[in-house]
């Protein structure tokens, strides 16, 4: 170990390592560790990230930080010791705190382990430490800090043999805090805004967040952060003269090259091309939508029109038997025709209804004969196994019942009450007939 | 242009400095100047998605230097060494992991302090087709949360993206003027880096050249003294808006080391959960529809087992069956 290089370093380093090292032990209970088949000895695992257990990490954490660090200090203050021996002004009160320490210095191998273990990372940090420096009563403060909680601590060395491993959860914040004044910016309002130009936010941005997966919320969130931090920031660099917007006749390389951004607009276009053709799209199904009731009410209207004429023709041949008597059947059929042909003209239906009105095919439908010949054997479709059974009527036994089944009597009846009368034996039908 | 630009500019400062000399001594004196030099390297095996993250990164940062992938990743000391050679004093490491992790570095060089993040939901700045765009090596707005003033590892890592996102004053390849805004959320524990152009809205046409002219040409001293009444004029007219340009990503801070890339752990996470973890979680996840299944079998044959066994069982002598039969 290279006592001689490392000896500066070492008071404030050993301050940051050990001031709040939080050591979390987790002890699961007894029963669990037996149903595992583990020895039945204190085992601590590796804290898994919950937030549960937090509460009661932390409550864990009191007891056990106080003991690792009791641990902890003993040797690195022995090696501070033997660094004072050569005899430095800063290093005095670590002598006189060696004694209390090695008072409170506990024996057991694992804390020597740790301990170790613990001094060869503090020697190995130290390496790369030589340049940061600090003034020196700075360190001394810390040190007198860690003194005092020692001494409190290392009454309760004894029970840390319990703890075999513990995941440590670290936050030193005394040495965070030291490590950011070693190389942090002035950025007070000391130093010009143009310096830094960095702007903390006014409030915090995950309250505005309602849910961290809403991604509209959350980006929402964080462009408004970004925006107040814009204005703020544009306000104060335009108040101490610093040229903020970029004039338009100005132009230099781009972040994002003219190729990228090119693509971009013809990404852009296509999106608006397509939302526009899908929309035109659209436009002409319902068109066609459309146009197919114009074409359904249209056959509709001529449906009726057809019922019209017929109508009418019916009419006047009611009138004829009517009113005419039989003047020779020539004579009739051709006033017929020609009052026919008068009461189409009246008609709405002009030409058209006319030509259909003669044509017996197309305007009155079927004929009676045929009409007839529908309604009594049915028309069009299939015929064949209409009667047969399917899924539904086989699967459907509302006809069945149990009790009928097993009174006995003629399958698919009830008992019947009222059965027609037998029919009588030949003799007495013989007489019958005889009678008639 | 821009060299023009440059001169000009440069005049116009000289003579803002020796108009306002309490502005300058503090300036000089009072606080050294901001010197950031960022080398910019990844490991092996990283992903197309990483080096164009790191690609986009560097265009971003003109005082960046960026360097060819390293080759070790347990050695990560001989950065230091790097950064020294290539005069830098912040190093930004892309480590990558089993080919889809990717962990990020972030050290102060010579004497820390070193932040380890996990970079997550990467999306470079080509694949997100944002219309933004700014120029290249313009000085950045950087835009922190509140949360990072309130707990002592946010600070520092605010200190350390103050440090390598912001372009410092006077950078060698740096555009005079400001575009872009960089903004840093907290949210569920991890940070959130976005990057925005500032864009001028205006509400009269007439407003921008008048603008355009005050700003640019600035080399007596009267002009410059007429712009300064000038911008709450404008700043009532003007409002500015937000365009995302990209790259988006999310860092959960992991460790914060007080050296660089070493010394002690000052900052552990412990609500990060490594990915190796979270992967082995779902696979175990998975795998006990299996196990189940497996069981069910195993308890079904041991059954069996014992009753044959049990049938097989030799008879009692003095069984009634044995006995009465």
């Amino acid at each position: 170990m290279p006592r001689q290089s490392t000896r500066t370093k070492k008071p404030a380093t050993k301050a940051l390592e050990a001031e709040k090292i939080e050591k979390i032990v987790e002890e699961k209970p007894q029963k669990e560790q037996k149903k595992r088949g583990r020895k039945p000895k204190q085992v601590v695992e590796e804290t898994p990230v919950e937030d549960k257990m937090d509460v009661e990490e932390e409550q864990k954490a009191e007891e056990t930080t106080t003991q690792t660090k009791a641990d902890e200090k003993p040797e690195q203050q022995e090696e501070a010791g033997s660094d004072s021996e050569e005899g430095s002004d800063d290093e005095e009160d670590n002598d006189l705190d060696l004694d209390a320490l090695d008072e409170s210095d506990s024996d057991s191998e694992f804390e020597r382990d740790l301990n170790e273990k613990q001094s060869a990372a503090g020697i190995q940090a130290n390496k790369y430490q030589k340049a940061a420096e600090e003034s020196s009563d700075e360190e001394e403060d810390e040190d007198e800090i860690d003194i005092d909680e020692l001494d409190v601590d290392g009454e309760e060395g004894e029970e840390v043999k319990a703890i075999s491993r513990a995941r440590q959860t670290i936050n030193n914040k005394q040495g965070l805090l030291t490590a950011l004044k070693r190389f942090a910016l002035d950025t007070t309002d000391k130093v010009p805004f143009a310096f830094h130009q960095s702007i903390v936010a006014k409030k915090v941005t995950e309250e505005s967040i309602p849910s961290i997966d809403d991604d509209l919320a959350r980006e929402l969130a964080f462009m408004n952060q970004a925006l107040e931090a814009a204005r703020v920031g544009r306000a104060l660099l335009r108040k101490e003269g610093v040229p903020f917007t970029r004039p338009t006749d100005y132009f230099a390389e781009t972040l994002r090259s003219d190729e990228t951004m090119e693509k971009v607009k013809a990404k852009l276009i296509e999106e608006a091309t397509a939302k526009k053709a899908s929309a035109e799209a659209r436009k002409q199904r319902d068109l066609k939508k459309f146009g197919k009731q114009v074409q359904v009410a249209k056959q509709q209207e001529r449906a009726k029109q057809k019922r019209d004429t017929l109508e009418k023709i019916n009419l006047l041949k009611k009138k004829r038997k009517d009113g005419g008597g039989p003047t020779g059947a020539n004579e009739a059929e051709d006033l017929f025709d020609v009052a026919v042909d008068n009461e189409l003209k009246g008609g709405p239906g002009g030409n058209n209804s006319k030509k259909r009105g003669r044509d017996g095919k197309e305007g009155g439908g079927p004929n009676a004969k045929r009409q007839r010949k529908d309604a009594k054997f049915g028309f069009g479709g299939k015929k064949k196994y209409a009667k047969s059974n399917d899924a539904l009527s086989s699967g459907d036994v509302s006809g069945f019942s149990a009790r009928k089944m097993k009174s006995g009597g003629p399958a698919g009846g009830k008992p019947k009450k009222f059965k027609p009368a037998p029919r009588p034996g030949k003799a007495r039908r013989k007489a019958g007939a005889g009678k008639r | 242009m821009a060299a023009v630009y440059k001169s000009l500019s440069k005049s116009a400062k000289k003579v803002e400095d020796t108009e306002n000399d309490n502005n300058t001594t503090t300036t000089n004196g009072g606080f050294r100047k901001n010197k950031q030099r960022v080398l910019i390297l990844s490991s092996r095996g990283v992903t197309y998605r990483h080096r164009h993250l790191l690609n986009d990164l560097a265009a971003m940062l003109p005082h960046g230097r960026k360097d060819v992938k390293f080759d070790s990743k347990s050695k990560l000391y001989q950065l230091n060494e790097l950064a020294e050679l290539y005069n830098c004093n912040n190093v930004m490491f892309f480590e990558a992991r089993k080919g889809k992790d990717l962990y990020m570095w972030f050290s102060k060089v010579p004497n820390g302090p070193t932040v380890k993040f996990h970079a997550q939901n990467l999306h470079t700045m080509e694949e997100l087709h944002f219309t933004g765009n700014c120029l290249k090596g313009s000085r950045p707005l950087l835009s922190f949360d509140l949360a990072f003033e309130q707990e002592p590892h946010y600070r520092v890592i605010k200190e350390v993206f103050l440090q390598m996102f912001g372009v410092p004053q006077g950078a060698r390849k740096s555009k005079p003027f400001i575009d872009h805004v960089m903004s840093f959320s907290i949210a569920d524990g991890k940070i959130w880096v976005r990057n925005y152009e500032i864009r001028e809205v205006e509400k009269a046409k007439g407003e921008k050249d008048s603008e355009g002219n005050d700003i640019v040409p600035e080399s007596d001293k009267s002009s410059s003294k007429k712009r300064k009444g000038a911008p709450n004029a404008e700043l009532k007219d003007t409002d500015v808006s937000l365009v995302e340009i990209g790259p988006r990503f999310v860092l959960t801070p992991i460790i914060i080391q007080e050296g660089a890339f070493g010394g002690p752990i000052i900052y552990e996470n412990k609500r990060f959960i490594s990915p190796n973890q979270v992967r082995s979680e779902l696979r175990k996840a998975k795998a006990t529809r299996h196990n189940t299944r497996v069981e069910q079998v195993k308890e079904r044959l041991g059954k069996l087992e014992t009753l044959t066994a049990q049938a097989k069982k030799e008879k009692d002598v003095l069984d009634t069956r044995e006995l009465f039969a």
